[in-house]
């Protein structure tokens, strides 16, 4: 979809995002399709049957109400916990056990010994845990001297 | 309705719940402020992000009358009439999920918002919301075991078991030394025996310079008085070298032959273990892992016990030893001996953390090269293709070079280490010779003998073995945890099938199958099958069709009894399955699956597989009726040619009719035709349809196909859909109805074999 001057996203009564489809306007979800490497471009739009309604090239070009409204719903959508200090890595059998501090809070997570976290286009790194959620670890210089020395086996 | 069994047992309930407290600091279970509010809890999830997605402590809870949202402490955030409920909806973003509730004219009642762990007990709730407004009812007996399990399960699936006291794991290895008993007393004795002679050369070595020599040169004694005394020295100390050697080789042969004994028994037990187990142990768990277990974590626990324990136990006999000894000789020597020895020990136990670090980076880059030779090797073709060879080399190259930095590192830790190390012991020891130096020249302190410096000099010689074993104890014994763990887990694991106590004989099947108001669930709350009954007549074939995730290899797999119905009762010929006596009625059974397995080894084994007794001609002849026979014998070994593993030197094709003749050998009573004939070009399936015609003639057949038309000479047709029976009939019966299901699969399949066979 290329943006144009009518508002083609709104919030629904629901809290969801609605996406004006070919019959009106229609509950959507959002993928976002580059999310580190163009997070704030390329969103897929798709219905409750997984069916591609709209896509947004550029978020910018939006209106200001479809703006609002697919700010609103990207919290969720792109949602991952931003890890701004690590109180231990430790091993157990056959896990690593993080313990962070995140910008969410204090979490603990585990994952395998053989999962390393990814570089990632943006500067940080990622990891997931083995239940599937999302760390973004800093680059090196925005963490404390002792999560640096702790992160340390897992940096470039 | 059917009341579904737990979804997991006490024991794995257990184990879950240790896993969560251990691992995700979250509750383990509903806390009891909250279940207070609540009538008969169904289910329930942990609410772990709010509405600004930030950590929080909130619970999804559904009773029988209402589902509601609850803060930790137990305070009503809401409280919904099951009955008030129309919708429900979820939506998943990267690492977070969204649960909505709505009631009529689609107003949002509730929404709650949770990280990915929280995403499967949160998905049950939905699930069983949507039943209720379908009008389908599904109870649950154990909230806390479908929670624990949604959770944990992840986490337990990574790791091999739930961590216990890593003491109570070595004792439970040593235990497989019991048979062995005398051996490990000889081995055991053998080692002590070696260890304590360790100390008596250099205390022979003082008696004959102090006690010998000495009282000679100071012209105190003669030499021929001594000199029998020296030779009688020598022999001892020639008979302790000897029965040293003899212990040594005691020692080495029993304890690794033990090693060896204890490791086959391990592999022994956990191979007969998994014959033992259910199809959803070897779903559940990847093939490498169950193969490491058999392999790999056995012969590590081999070099354990076999070395690592007793290495262990005598580095530490040896160091108390030689301490003893020492400060025995002379105190003060023996103080400058020993009292460094725990600053040695810190001294490892820091250089093994710093290296580990080390390590752990230095594997990092390794699995970096290895991804890239994983990726482009099986892709040659595709690099090659798009002409990307020098960019893959440079990748490689690039990676490769990290490694190198990050092993470099490594090395150059403990090249570092161990001189600093060295040096510090060169240090102690030039602080015994000087303090032995002025003692011997009678310059300062008690006056020292030249035996007993000469014996202090050798004792120091052992010290640094055994400080280098026990430093590296804690990652010998937390290698052999784990591996005794993942082996241990395996064993424990129980068998979900199990076999009836008085099994009623299935000397002859006939063939009559009924399925008594069956239902099935994999994971406890979603139901792959509801309430299914029907009946199949001996010498009837029977056709299962419906859409894809419909249950029909559910009931395939209910059938061959490879997992127990949840509710209602499988029967043959009248018999419930789980009465039956197992191994005798799949004697009986045969099946031809989608994706046949042929074992390494010749196409003559992989027919025979089910009867190795069977004559050559009858194994020709079951070729023969496969269409399998020609193009066996068009190979140059024949029936001798060896298939590879998992037949990989065959055709799809070839390998599904070698698997057809497997079973007609068989001659199976009750046949399951998987989707047989899929997955292959049109000539390949005639010709498979042909030997399938040959080999279901006789027999109940039971037989699920993706192309309808292959179904037509079936004697009915189930229709499922939905874990249901929607459709019963013949072919024509069921086309005979424009608004049928089979009706509108049959035409969709119908247009796209129109479209392309233009």
């Amino acid at each position: 979809m290329t943006p144009a001057g009518t508002q083609l996203l709104r919030t629904g009564g629901d809290g969801r995002l609605q996406a004006l489809g070919p019959d009106g306007f229609v509950a959507v979800s959002v993928c976002r399709c580059f999310p580190w490497t163009a997070p704030e471009a390329h969103y897929s739009l798709r219905d409750a049957e997984g069916k591609e309604v709209a896509y947004v090239v550029d978020a910018a070009q939006l209106d200001a109400e479809s703006r609002k409204a697919l700010d609103a719903a990207l919290g969720l959508a792109g949602f991952f916990f931003r890890v701004t200090g690590i109180d231990s890595i430790k091993e157990d059998f056959e896990l690593r056990v993080w313990r962070v501090r995140t910008a969410q809070g204090a979490r603990i997570f585990q994952s395998e010994l053989d999962a390393w976290p990814e570089t990632l286009p943006g500067g940080g790194w990622l990891m997931r845990d083995v239940t599937g959620d999302l760390y973004r670890f800093p680059p090196p210089e925005a963490l404390d001297p002792a999560s640096r020395r702790l992160f340390w086996a897992f940096m470039d | 309705m059917v009341l579904l069994p737990m979804s997991a047992r006490p024991a794995t309930l257990q184990i879950h719940q240790a896993l969560m407290e251990r691992f995700t600091g979250q509750p383990a279970v509903l806390p009891a402020a909250c279940r207070a509010r609540c009538g008969r809890i169904e289910l329930y999830a942990y609410c772990d992000l709010d509405e600004g997605l930030k950590l929080q402590a909130a619970w999804l809870v559904l009773d029988e009358a209402r589902l509601r949202v609850l803060a930790a402490d137990g305070a009503e955030q809401i409280a919904l009439p099951r009955a008030e409920i129309t919708a429900v909806k979820e939506q998943s973003g990267m690492g977070a999920c969204w649960l909505g509730v709505y009631g009529h004219q689609g107003r949002l009642l509730a929404e709650v918002r949770a990280s990915n762990r929280q995403k499967k007990a949160l998905e049950h709730i939905r699930f069983v919301l949507q039943q209720q407004i379908e009008g389908h009812e599904v109870r649950l007996r154990d909230a806390d075991a479908v929670y624990a399990e949604a959770v944990a399960g992840s986490i337990r699936e990574a790791q091999a078991t739930v961590a216990r006291n890593q003491m109570s794991v070595v004792w439970r290895l040593l235990g497989y030394f019991r048979p062995y008993k005398r051996d490990v007393a000889i081995g055991s004795a053998a080692a002590v025996v070696m260890t304590l002679l360790n100390l008596a050369p250099p205390y022979a070595t003082k008696y004959l310079l102090d006690d010998v020599i000495a009282p000679v040169a100071d012209g105190k004694l003669g030499a021929d008085d001594m000199l029998p005394t020296a030779l009688a020295v020598i022999a001892a100390l020639g008979l302790t070298y000897l029965v040293r050697e003899a212990c040594v080789w005691f020692r080495l042969r029993k304890m690794a032959y033990l090693g060896e004994f204890v490791a086959h028994d391990l592999r022994q037990e956990i191979y007969a273990h998994l014959h033992r187990l259910s199809l959803s142990f070897f779903s559940k768990k990847q093939t490498g892992s169950i193969i490491t277990r058999v392999s790999s974590d056995t012969d590590r626990l081999w070099e354990f016990l076999a070395f690592g324990v007793v290495e262990a136990s005598l580095s530490v006999l040896m160091l108390a030893g030689l301490g003893a000894v020492l400060i025995a000789l002379d105190w003060q020597l023996g103080l400058i001996m020993t009292l460094p020895v725990p600053l040695f020990l810190a001294a490892y136990y820091f250089h093994g953390r710093s290296i580990n670090r080390r390590f752990l980076k230095a594997w990092r880059k390794w699995s970096d090269v290895s991804a890239v030779l994983s990726d482009t090797i099986p892709g040659m073709r595709v690099v090659k293709a798009f002409s990307q060879e020098d960019r893959e080399r440079k990748r490689f190259d690039r990676r490769n070079d990290t490694a190198l930095a990050a092993f470099n590192e490594v090395h150059a830790s403990w090249t570092t280490f161990w001189p600093v190390l060295m040096l510090l012991f060169h240090a102690i020891t030039l602080a015994v010779w000087g303090l032995a130096a002025v003692r011997l020249l009678g310059v300062w302190g008690p006056p020292l003998t030249l035996g007993t410096f000469i014996a202090f000099s050798l004792y120091m010689g052992l010290f640094m073995y055994p400080l280098e074993v026990i430093g590296q104890i804690t990652r010998m014994m937390n290698r052999a945890v784990s591996s005794a763990h993942r082996v241990f887990e395996v064993i424990d694991t129980e068998p979900q099938i199990t076999v009836a106590e008085d099994p009623v004989p299935m000397e002859r099947v006939e063939g009559r199958v009924r399925f008594d108001n069956v239902s099935f669930s994999y994971d406890g709350v979603r139901r792959t099958l509801r309430n299914l009954s029907f009946e199949i007549q001996p010498g009837e074939m029977i056709g299962l069709v419906g859409p894809s995730g419909a249950g029909k290899s559910t009931i395939i797999n209910l059938l061959a009894r490879f997992y127990d119905a949840t509710g209602g009762a499988v029967e043959v010929d009248g018999v419930d399955l789980k009465r039956v006596d197992l191994p005798q009625y799949r004697r009986q059974l045969g099946i031809v699956p989608q994706e046949p397995f042929l074992f390494h080894g010749t196409v003559l084994d992989n027919i025979r597989y089910g009867m190795p007794e069977a004559p050559l001609e009858a194994v020709v002849e079951a070729a023969r009726a496969a269409n399998a026979h020609d193009f066996i014998c068009k190979m140059p070994l024949g029936y001798e040619t060896i298939v590879g593993e998992r037949g990989h030197t065959l055709s799809g094709g070839e390998r599904q009719r070698v698997s057809i003749a497997r079973a007609i050998l068989h001659n199976p009573r009750l046949l399951i035709l998987d989707e047989a004939t899929s997955n292959v070009d049109t000539e390949t399936e005639r010709k498979i349809q042909e030997a399938l015609d040959r080999l279901v003639r006789g027999r109940t057949v039971v037989a699920i196909a993706h192309r309808l038309s292959t179904l037509q000479k079936a004697s009915r047709l189930l229709v499922i859909k939905d874990g249901m029976l929607a459709e019963e009939g013949t072919h024509a019966e069921l086309l005979a109805r424009p608004d049928g299901v089979y009706r509108k699969l049959h035409d969709m399949q119908q247009e796209l074999h129109a479209q392309f066979a233009v």
